[in-house]
């Protein structure tokens, strides 16, 4: 058996990039087709195509890091670059919608009335349910933090609890958010309000999805004792990821819940 | 009655381990045992059949997904003769 003279990874060859990409080519494509001609088949297959590809990708990456040992000090360190890089490209891609709110709000057009909120629009108060969900995704990065220490120092099932609860309190979230929607009286139609409003605040809503499902994953894998005190990196991205989404919210209540009321 | 069921409190707390409740055990070294073993299989299948059907399955869709996805694209750029 031939062995490695380095501390790097050297992956085997996997189907997997080629299955992704040829599911990103099938949802954009669906897209188009759902669009013009009202079939959501291609989506559909690029999406289940998408979940498999996802689901043993990421199984493979975990077999290689718990069960191979592939993951040494280096490859970790490239993997918290990857992390790192990843979040902020997500943070460039919520600017942009921030920066769209900013530039329609700060200078509203005679057609939204001269005024933020426009003419019409009741916007939601922000001391009702919007507070409630601060407080829960606030509450949320104290608990992943406590799962965090509570990894750290080997207590096992203070780990499992305080992540359990960080992922209901992430379903909370949902809830409420998915309720509020439903009860909102303006809709993603109402002019440059509805579009801000509802692409800014849906986007994060599917990261606190993304971000609850990663925990989750995390919180089976903690049950499996795949994570040492010392070595627990794909725990330490999804808290990471977990607070992006956290401060996120915090941007969007500050600016679109409140100063846009 | 009540002395049966200290017993049994009791001897279910000595043969699972440190609590009374269910306790799952730690696999991590049989899986590590089974991902190490030099039988030349690449990380994606060496998991054992459920892996290869899995594979086999998401590669048919692939393919598929690839024929329909050109017939989509080549039936939707063409140009409808209105009867």
């Amino acid at each position: 058996m031939a062995h490695q003279a380095h501390a790097y990874h050297m992956v085997d060859p996997s189907p997997w990039p080629l299955t992704g990409a040829i599911a990103a080519l099938l949802m954009t494509s669906g897209l188009a087709v759902w669009f013009h001609f009202h079939s959501t088949t291609l989506m559909t297959l690029g999406l289940i195509l998408l979940l498999l590809t996802m689901h043993q990708w990421w199984r493979d990456i975990i077999r290689e890091g718990t069960f191979q040992g592939h993951h040494t000090p280096p490859v970790q360190k490239g993997l918290r670059y990857g992390m790192i890089l990843f979040i902020t490209s997500e943070v460039f891609f919520f600017l942009g919608f921030f920066w769209a709110f900013y530039h329609s709000s700060l200078a509203p057009t005679p057609e939204l009335g001269g005024c933020w909120p426009p003419t019409g629009i009741t916007p939601l108060d922000p001391f009702e349910v919007p507070l409630l969900n601060t407080a829960v995704l606030l509450a949320s990065g104290v608990t992943v933090t406590w799962t965090h220490h509570s990894i750290m120092e080997g207590e096992r099932k203070q780990a499992i609890q305080s992540l359990t609860l960080t992922i209901l309190l992430g379903l909370y979230f949902t809830a409420l958010q998915a309720m509020e929607y439903y009860e909102a009286p303006f809709t993603i139609a109402d002019g440059v309000y509805g579009s801000t409003f509802f692409v800014a605040t849906g986007f994060h809503g599917l990261h606190v999805i993304i971000g609850s499902t990663f925990l989750a994953v995390c919180l089976l894998r903690q049950i499996q004792y795949h994570f040492t005190s010392e070595h627990h990196f794909g725990f330490e991205a999804a808290a990471w990821y977990w607070h992006f989404v956290d401060v996120v919210w915090l941007f969007l209540y500050v600016s679109i819940y409140w100063w846009g009321s | 009655m009540f002395r049966h069921l200290r017993t049994l409190q009791q001897v279910s707390r000595r043969t699972l381990s440190s609590t009374a409740r269910r306790q799952l055990e730690n696999k991590v070294p049989v899986k590590q045992k089974l991902f190490q073993e030099d039988n030349g299989m690449p990380v994606h299948l060496k998991g054992g059949t459920t892996d290869a059907l899995l594979y086999r399955a998401t590669m048919a869709l692939t393919v598929f997904g690839c024929g329909y996805v050109l017939y989509a694209l080549i039936d939707a750029a063409l140009p409808k003769k209105k009867d």
